[in-house]
């Protein structure tokens, strides 16, 4: 199978804001968490790649076609969901659906039904008169049932109470298991992460740190006791340090120092997903 | 349906080796019986809060060994298995258990005699308490 997203070296400045190189593929069947601080880059990249913005070099291949290039096929087989709707607001969920249901061809009536029903989305409603929560809920019914392989959604849980999350997460999950299909999802919220992403892939501060399978990161960083603190001002492996408690993201070179040293260590521990990534997107490292 | 595999990051054994040793369990013990549909891969993914490609790796090795099949656009479902590997999943299961707590001991720098010791402890506390 060809990856459903190939991005190679790609660059973009916006003022003093530099994002990239970025280096990305996606295959099928895979979810990939955009993780990052606030202006990181996630949503500049998602619209890079939906060709809403161009890129100053590198290139962007969705379906094996290039994103800024004249074919436009690539475009029926990627649905995006942006943290803002742009011209949504004069109208009604009903409304949007006659405009949006025609555009794709296997648009799932039911699942949109379904989502509606158990969301309790006003339909008759305009689109600016909803609440905050009502609109994320509404743009995800409108966006999911497109059923395009791919599905770019930026945020899409910000808003939502904790029934609708879970909800989306087994609304997500039932999607997935229905063909070769790929999400690629921007979020802060640590259960999105944890519960549906295969990898992640982390941006800091428009610098690309890397595309870790989910298991691989949590593997690979260990917290030490020591015996007592170290007078050294930074061993193998060390990303962290506080008195006799060190982390280490190569906890084998940490060990194989230590015991040479002759350094004794009380207890170890893995870390939570939530420190890994604190630690990723701390500024000194 | 969700299942009881607790997984622990701590342990030194893989990740996937733990869903399959704990899936085996589950099916040589008659937790789950033959015929019943598992989760999708993607679905004991995020239940686990472990990736696809992690689920995916264990759910091959167990098909690989006959414990569950693949049926296409069906799902995945528990094989029948005969009860002479059921006693060898029990069998492997209380040996592998005994060989993890000797390793664990042996970290601690303890002997083989000391070893013996607190095992032949063990047995002799479980005798008494019949």
């Amino acid at each position: 199978m060809k990856p459903f997203v190939e991005i190679t070296q790609v660059k973009k400045k916006i003022d003093n804001f530099h994002l990239g190189p970025i280096n990305l593929t996606i295959e099928p069947g895979t979810i990939t968490s955009l993780v990052g601080n606030n202006g990181s880059g996630k949503s500049t990249l998602m619209k890079l790649m939906m060709n809403l913005a161009n890129t100053d070099s590198g290139s962007i291949n969705l379906f094996n076609q290039n994103v800024s290039g004249d074919e436009e096929q690539w475009k029926s087989f990627v649905s995006y969901q942006s943290q803002k709707m742009i011209g949504w607001d004069a109208f009604t969920g009903e409304n949007l659906k006659c405009f949006i249901a025609p555009l794709y061809e296997h648009w799932d009536e039911q699942l949109f039904q379904r989502i509606v029903e158990h969301f309790a989305i006003p339909l008759n409603q305009r689109f600016s008169k909803l609440s905050q929560g009502s609109q994320q809920k509404l743009t995800l019914a409108l966006t999911i049932p497109r059923n395009t392989p791919l599905l770019l959604l930026d945020e899409p849980t910000a808003y939502l109470d904790i029934p609708a999350k879970t909800h989306l997460m087994d609304i997500l999950v039932e999607w997935m298991d229905q063909g070769e299909r790929s999400i690629i999802i921007a979020s802060h919220q640590i259960e999105d992460i944890k519960k549906l992403s295969d990898y992640l892939f982390v941006l800091r501060n428009g610098e690309m740190i890397g595309n870790f399978e989910k298991e691989a990161l949590t593997e690979r960083y260990k917290r030490y006791w020591l015996r007592s603190e170290l007078t050294e001002s930074s061993i193998p492996g060390e990303v962290f340090r506080d008195r006799v408690q060190v982390v280490s993201n190569h906890p084998k070179e940490t060990e194989h120092y230590l015991q040479e040293k002759g350094l004794q260590w009380t207890n170890q521990s893995s870390l939570d997903l939530e420190e890994i990534i604190t630690l990723l997107l701390s500024p000194t490292r | 349906m969700q299942l009881p595999i607790h997984l622990s990051n701590e342990s030194r054994e893989p990740i996937y080796h733990q869903i399959e040793h704990q899936l085996k369990a589950l099916i040589a013990s008659g937790h789950i019986q033959a015929g019943t549909a598992l989760p999708s891969i993607r679905g004991l993914a995020k239940d686990l809060e472990i990736s696809v490609i992690t689920i995916r790796r264990a759910y091959q090795n167990l098909e690989y060994q006959g414990f569950i099949e693949t049926k296409q656009g069906k799902g995945t479902f528990v094989c029948d298995i005969e009860d002479a590997l059921k006693q060898q999943v029990k069998i492997n299961s209380v040996y592998e258990t005994i060989e993890r707590s000797i390793e664990t001991a042996m970290s601690y720098n303890y002997t083989i005699e000391q070893i013996e010791e607190i095992f032949h402890n063990i047995l002799m506390s479980y005798k008494k308490g019949e």
